[in-house]
């Protein structure tokens, strides 16, 4: 076997970026583009876990009219599939808060609507659900955070890896992506507040957590 | 690949059905003192696997050969390179876009220095990102600072700096405290408000107490998150994106004075001249030491130990690595891919393929991998289409806990559908997979290299973990050392002006090189694994 996990040998014919290239049956898009000795120096992170949203690709399979969006690390090669990846790009329209200047949570909803007006003019077209490679119901995430239900809305973004698909994929420039994280980092920074960590935070700050680098267990234990 | 692949062993089916037979298994401790266990079974014992350096402020010092071969080699740019390059001036310049480097651009630019944060893929992508288990932080009525200290020092052998080490756990309960701040979620107990409840806490491998806070099985990335939209929306941080360092500027004093970057997108030098340089480029899984897969990012490729090294900075422990005793071992397209240390911690069993425990799951991870790697050498491995591992008994911690799998381990459920198996129903196929550099560059307690502007911060660094890493001290580390080190270079850059920066040292190096009858052919950092495709010695001379 081979570092990139490979076995090597024939398997399924896909184009990818223009090239025409064979992949071993149950590689990955992007073990496939390797495989086939093509450069890799952007569109890539985690390389397989899924977390990093870096390897977006375009994705049509065999007999299929449409394309779909995916993760070129977590979709396997199939015969046939054009495959196209899709360049990162920020936001055009910047979204800018200072979380630390979010100190009133009763003005959350204002809040939301001031830095996100656009997200009230969702037209339901539900392209970004669509695009989300990780099955979010990001559309409801954006009816959720305009009507100021902040939970809830985080709640929906948990599993979202910021691949900003969805970003790319709204025609009124909501940026789900980033939406979703104010109101997650809002939910975390104005109403989580661990009483066990507080009471830490207090106690060293008294000097009630000295460290003794030469106590016992801070050197090896004596020799047999 | 090399020996930890050997493939022999019980046969899949024969394995599964001792398992079944003998389910649950009882517990069972080593067989062998853990000193015994480490010296016959840890790659980093194996003969032939370390040479002392030859050349550079750390020349004597033992060195895993693969990554040796990487520091004592030359330079990618020369000065004809540089001349007439682009030139961007800051007061700070982060090398490195995972959490360390995101931490440390903050924290500078929110003291009021400009700041340039330069990374060779993408904002956040990093092995921070992938950290599942969590992060330590001593926080419960019977865990204290000092128990988090001891704790530290002997799972990493008493071979860590006890000041860093100190200063690591010192900062535990403000650095949660800062990503609270920053946005970050975390578990809470069972029950627990939102408003003066407690957290929840897990106890990591080799641990005395329960101190590993977690956002679910996806702790880096939650982190990641928050840390990347705070980056991308703090006024004060230019952030150049497909932007590897290739190279440290020095000035006519011999300090640092920032870097030589390379352009991806039009394949030409940029300069970035900074009066102090965080170096946070993280780790070097990628390079495939003693033959294993990895669980690290594409770009763990040791760079930032090539740079700081050829510019003077002192290493330490480039002997020691860690390989995470539970990395996939079936199916081979997801070799190394990670089974997060959340399955042991809460419950899940290691078992040969006689069905039997071997080792005490929650001992540190030196421990359990060597455990795993002896188990395999000596024929009770499971062996499976010419793969060789043991099993993690996840259908095993399902009915011992129902619904835990479906709830708090998300991202093991999500593993196991895409290698092709229900973790309810059939254990993983694991083995020890390439996961963590234990040394690094030395630094002091607020990041200082021993070269002057330089600082390090991250995985980059050594020190703080000895010889072994607990379970989150990695995700600790990189926001309570990226404060440091932040806070130091925004101090420092204002006092300082770089004047006549240039490639200085790289003549003094390449001397050293030739006295030392070593090669100046090889050139690094090597920026992407070869399998990438990719050659920037080449790519160097494209806009030209």
């Amino acid at each position: 076997m081979r570092e990139d996990g490979l076995e090597g040998g024939a398997g399924v014919r896909l184009m990818f970026d223009g090239h025409a290239i064979e992949a071993e049956a149950g590689a990955s898009l992007l073990q496939a583009w390797t495989a086939a000795g093509l450069p890799l120096t952007e569109n890539v992170g985690c390389m397989g876990q899924g977390v990093c949203g870096a390897c977006r690709v375009l994705v049509r399979r065999e007999g299929e009219r449409l394309a779909d969006t995916a993760l070129a690390c977590e979709t396997p090669a199939e015969e046939g599939m054009q495959v196209s990846f899709l360049d990162h790009f920020p936001a055009r329209r910047p979204h800018a808060y200072d979380l630390r200047a979010l100190t009133d949570s009763w003005t959350a909803l204002d809040q939301i609507d001031a830095v996100f007006p656009e997200a009230k003019n969702c037209r339901h077209c539900s392209g970004c659900d669509r695009a989300c490679p990780k099955g979010i119901e990001v559309q409801r995430m954006v009816n959720l955070a305009a009507g100021g239900e902040a939970f809830a809305a985080a709640a929906l973004f948990d599993h979202c890896v910021m691949c900003n698909l969805c970003v790319a994929a709204c025609p009124e420039h909501i940026d789900p992506a980033h939406l979703g994280q104010f109101v997650r980092r809002m939910s975390a920074a104005l109403t989580l507040r661990p009483g066990d960590l507080i009471a830490r935070l207090r106690e060293i700050e008294r000097g009630g957590q000295p460290i003794d680098p030469e106590a016992p267990g801070a050197n090896p234990p004596p020799g047999p | 690949m090399s020996a930890p692949a050997a493939a022999h062993g019980i046969p899949h089916a024969a394995a599964l059905a001792a398992w079944r037979g003998r389910a649950p298994a009882p517990p069972r401790a080593l067989a062998l003192p853990a000193p015994e266990l480490l010296e016959r079974f840890h790659p980093d014992r194996r003969p032939g696997a370390m040479v002392p350096l030859r050349v550079g402020a750390s020349a004597g010092l033992p060195c895993r050969a693969e990554l040796a071969a990487l520091l004592q080699s030359d330079a990618l740019v020369e000065d004809e390179d540089i001349a007439g390059a682009p030139l961007l001036d800051a007061d700070v310049l982060v090398i490195g876009g995972g959490g360390a480097g995101c931490v440390a651009a903050l924290t500078a630019a929110r003291a009021g220095a400009r700041v340039l944060l330069a990374t060779k893929l993408r904002l956040g992508d990093s092995n921070t990102v992938m950290a599942e288990g969590g992060i330590q932080a001593a926080m419960g009525p019977e865990d204290s600072l000092q128990r988090h200290f001891e704790d530290t020092l002997r799972a990493g052998h008493f071979a860590a700096d006890k000041a860093l080490v100190a200063a690591l756990v010192s900062d535990g309960p403000g650095v949660i405290r800062w990503l609270i701040q920053e946005g970050m979620g975390f578990d809470l107990a069972e029950g627990s408000d939102r408003m003066g409840g407690n957290l929840l806490r897990r106890k990591p491998g080799g641990a005395t107490a329960a101190r590993l806070l977690s956002y679910r099985d996806f702790t880096g990335l939650e982190m990641m998150r928050a840390l990347r939209e705070a980056v991308l929306l703090a006024p004060g941080i230019t952030l150049l994106e497909r932007h590897p360092a290739l190279e440290l500027l020095t000035d006519d004093r011999g300090r640092c004075a920032g870097a030589v970057l390379h352009e991806l997108a039009r394949g030409r030098p940029v300069l970035a001249r900074a009066g102090a340089t965080v170096l946070a480029t993280g780790g070097a899984g990628r390079l495939h030491v003693a033959g294993f897969p990895t669980s690290n990012h594409y770009g763990a490729t040791a760079d930032g130990l090539v740079l700081a090294y050829r510019l003077g900075a002192a290493l330490r422990e480039v002997d020691s690595f860690q390989y995470h005793p539970t990395g996939i071992a079936w199916p081979p397209r997801m070799a190394g891919q990670l089974v997060s240390e959340a399955a042991r911690a809460s419950g899940a069993a290691l078992v040969n393929g006689l069905g039997e425990r071997f080792v005490d799951e929650l001992d540190t991870r030196d421990v359990v991998a060597a455990a795993i790697l002896r188990e395999i050498a000596e024929g009770r491995g499971v062996a499976r289409d010419g793969q060789a591992g043991v099993f993690l008994d996840t259908p095993g911690l399902e009915r011992a806990k129902p619904g835990i799998l479906g709830r708090s381990l998300v991202t093991l459920t999500h593993l196991a559908h895409r290698a092709g198996l229900d973790a309810a129903a059939e254990p993983f196929l694991v083995r020890p997979t390439l996961h963590y550099q234990n040394g690094g560059i030395a630094i002091g307690p607020d990041g200082w290299s021993g070269v002057p502007g330089l600082l390090c911060a991250g995985e980059v660094t050594g020190g703080l973990h000895g010889r072994n890493r607990m379970m989150g001290n990695a995700l600790l580390e990189l926001v309570a050392f990226g404060r440091r080190a932040g806070a130091a270079a925004a101090a420092d850059a204002r006092a300082e002006r770089p004047r006549n920066i240039g490639l200085t040292h790289l003549a003094d190096w390449r001397r050293a090189l030739i006295a030392q009858g070593l090669p100046l052919a090889r050139k690094a950092p090597l920026v992407f694994p070869p399998y990438g495709n990719f050659d920037m010695a080449k790519d160097r001379g494209r806009a030209a």
